[in-house]
């Protein structure tokens, strides 16, 4: 066959245009492929309850956003990995972000794995929102003004929130305090902000026992026993696993809990295992930034509540709002960045656009501020039994925003407790 | 007159005609096909090989604790534990950030605390081994959560970037990982390899065979027990430091996790899975374990599940391991 001068100019350009195609149309074709959004969450273990309600909440969020037209335009998907130890799950992070090529990570639960996560995150350039676990001790170390990852707010909050309430409707009423604490990092501080708020606002306590299980002991008999023993007026607890529920049925039967009052700032996260049978009333009951049973929840919060209770016969609590919170900040963030820019966003740029942006969250509405830590909305109070569920709920609601309850941008949790402007 | 029958099946003419296998050409060789994997692998399996690396290195030593002195123990991972807590410290305390003065602190240190550990613990045997050196991990894994302001209790502590030959790397730390420090960690491999095969090749090892054959026998014909013990105990901790170090370094965090007994059973399960019968059968478990593990988390949340059928299946069906398990095929086939 004879190759005329035409054929050959006709060839070169479909060659030319076969080369170029890619780089033409990639863009496009990339902005057509969904995003791809990896979520790392406990899936077992003590904190496995509450990684699967982050995960369902973040799989709801995922069915409404995309049928509402998805992230700027583009669907998205979900790509689940499990947080276990910090080692594995740094693993998993890797994973997401060389193997899946995931264009975001949301989840972490444990204050112990967020913090091996973080820098390693920030080295690999690797957009992060975290949904909880940011225990003050070792943040500043580990997380110095972040770039890519934002961080939920401080974990000491619901205790503050707590000890205020506990001053708020027990002063006066008590005078020999206990606390059982779980024994790590979280527990400690809790404990340790319970104190210092019990002395600022000059409630003349006396410490008579401190006890300390390892997160997820099941036989609590020992620390009932020394409980029982010190004969507290007041008992403190930031429990929140699994034992915790295994705490209250075990200190029931012990009949450690008759006449004494009862501050748990965590315990919303085991609302579905907390049983009336074995729940006194009136206990200052913790429910962080997303309380199900709220009188004056917003539209998004009952139709959640509603499809949740319907699908898995349970109630969600706050990691659920959590999830959702992290997504509504990642969809605002990626929309005013490419709004801002005129084209798809990178992860940096992403990240510079998230901070202030206020979302409607489950619980409230929240935002992250300029150090990438967020402010949501906390909900406590007094609990009671008397309601259609197997489980206490709320006698009145105490609501505090974020602001009243965590440290400002570049202070110290334990220098702004003894000095900080506190609403109660 | 009669000819003599001769042996002519397929194993003896493979015998005769080539050298025959054995577990350190099994270890350099998958070592050596390791040294190709950045040619054609992705950065996300290399960076899996690492945990390999650290976990072949510190089964290694645990081998020669397990399957030639015939120790078990239950609290290995107190050594990973401490060659990790070392890089941490010196990183992040003291600013040393050569790796191969992490190193050496890390098996100096590993070597002292288990020379103190050790000297209680060989004295027994069987169960009681065990039981003492899970006690003793237990115990390092309890300070390692409690003392918050020497460890960072269970937040554990971070691990800077080192410097490898007094050279800092530039780049992510991704190509940090999967360039220069997955060569370095190899070679490493290789080297800590080839000394324990002469170790397990000397009259030393020969003396662990011995004890775990029969120790009153050794002892009746002058193997020091207690002193061969120890060694191979202050030996296998060495290089368990060296592995929590690598293993430190790749994550960039030392927490109590790395010293807790589930992660000294892992390490019992390697070996297991491996074959501790042979000399590079736990580094192939380390390889099979690492690699098993990832791509279960990836298929299903219940993948602890998984890993334990698999535990249970090779103890039952495949007790020499898949290193015994091929051994004896490949001797099966080759009629002997």
């Amino acid at each position: 066959m004879k190759l005329t001068r035409r054929d050959f100019s006709r060839l070169a350009g479909a060659g030319v245009m076969a080369a170029a195609a890619p780089r033409l149309f990639a863009p496009a074709l990339a902005q057509n492929k969904p995003l791809r959004i990896g979520i790392i969450a406990p899936r077992s273990g003590a904190a496995g309850t509450a990684g699967e309600c982050g995960i369902r909440a973040v799989q709801w969020a995922t069915e409404r956003m995309n049928k509402e037209g998805g992230i700027a335009g583009r669907k998205f998907e979900l790509v689940i990995e499990e947080e276990t130890n910090p080692k594995d799950t740094i693993e998993r992070l890797r994973k997401l972000i060389l193997q899946e090529k995931v264009d975001a990570i949301h989840g972490l639960i444990s204050t112990g794995v967020s913090l091996g996560v973080a820098p390693v995150a920030e080295e690999e350039q690797a957009l992060v929102v975290m949904w909880d676990g940011t225990t003050q001790d070792g943040v500043k170390e580990m997380m110095p003004n972040p770039k890519y990852v934002f961080r939920s707010t401080d974990n000491e909050c619901e205790a503050v929130m707590g000890s205020l309430l506990a001053v708020k409707h027990f002063k006066g009423k008590f005078k020999r305090v206990a606390g059982i604490n779980p024994d790590y990092s979280y527990g400690r501080n809790n404990w340790e902000a319970f104190k210092q708020i019990l002395a600022r606002f000059g409630v003349e306590a006396e410490f008579v026992a401190e006890q300390w299980p390892k997160i997820g002991t099941m036989d609590l008999t020992s620390h009932i026993a020394a409980l029982n023993a010190a004969k507290p007026d007041l008992i403190f607890s930031s429990m929140l696993f699994a034992d915790l529920p295994v705490f209250m049925k075990q200190g029931h039967a012990a009949g450690l809990f008759e006449g004494v009052k009862l501050v748990l700032p965590a315990a919303g996260w085991q609302i579905n295992q907390l049983k009336k049978e074995f729940m006194p009333e009136g206990i200052v009951f913790g429910h962080n930034t997303l309380y199900f049973d709220h009188p004056q929840a917003s539209a998004l919060q009952k139709a959640f509540v509603q499809d949740y209770v319907e699908r898995y016969k349970e109630v969600p609590h706050w990691e659920a709002d959590r999830a959702y919170f992290a997504m509504a900040t990642y969809k605002a963030g990626v929309e005013a960045a490419q709004k801002a820019l005129g084209k798809w966003p990178t992860q940096e740029q992403v990240a510079e656009a998230m901070p202030g942006l206020e979302v409607e969250s489950l619980g409230g509405k929240g935002r992250f501020r300029k150090d990438k830590i967020a402010e949501q909305v906390f909900y406590q109070g007094p609990s009671t039994n008397s309601n259609k569920y197997d489980f206490p709920t709320l006698a009145s609601i105490d609501t505090f925003s974020a602001e009243q309850l965590q440290k400002p941008p570049g202070a110290d949790f334990w220098e702004w407790i003894k000095t900080a402007k506190m609403p109660v | 007159m009669s000819t003599p029958a001769i042996d002519v099946g397929w194993g003896a003419v493979v015998q005769r005609v080539t050298p025959r296998l054995n577990g350190l050409w099994v270890l350099l060789g998958l070592i050596a096909v390791m040294a190709l994997l950045p040619c054609i692998a992705s950065p996300y399996a290399l960076m899996l090989m690492l945990p390999f690396i650290g976990y072949g290195i510190t089964l290694l030593g645990f081998n020669l604790l397990f399957g030639t002195t015939g120790l078990l123990s239950f609290g290995h991972a107190l050594f990973l534990g401490v060659g990790a807590y070392t890089a941490a410290a010196l990183t992040s305390k003291f600013g040393i950030l050569s790796f191969e003065l992490l190193l050496i602190t890390a098996a100096l240190a590993s070597g002292l605390i288990s020379l103190v550990i050790g000297a209680l613990c060989v004295r027994y045997t069987r169960i009681f081994f065990g039981m003492l050196t899970l006690a003793f991990g237990m115990l390092f894994h309890s300070f390692l959560f409690k003392f918050y302001s020497v460890t960072g209790g269970d937040q554990g502590m971070r691990v800077l970037r080192p410097l490898l030959l007094g050279m800092e790397w530039r780049g992510g730390k991704t190509a940090f990982l999967t360039g220069p420090f997955y060569y370095y960690t190899l070679l490493l491999f290789a080297l800590l390899g080839l000394a324990m095969w002469r170790i397990t090749q000397s009259p030393f090892g020969l003396h662990l065979r011995a004890i775990r054959e029969n120790a009153n026998k050794a002892a009746y014909v002058g193997v020091q027990i207690f002193r061969m013990r120890l060694a191979a105990f202050v030996i296998s901790a060495i290089y368990g430091g060296i592995g929590g170090t690598i293993l430190a370094v790749t994550t960039g965090l030392a927490d109590p996790e790395l010293a807790y007994w589930t992660h000294s059973g892992n390490l019992v399960f390697m070996a297991v899975l491996g074959g501790s019968g042979t000399f590079a059968g736990p580094a192939i478990g380390a390889l099979v374990f690492v690699l098993l593990q990832d791509f279960v988390m990836s298929v299903t949340q219940y993948w602890r599940f998984v890993m334990g059928a698999v535990l249970v299946l090779l103890v039952v069906f495949m007790p020499q391991g898949l290193s015994g398990t091929i051994e004896a095929l490949v001797r099966r086939n080759g009629g002997r």
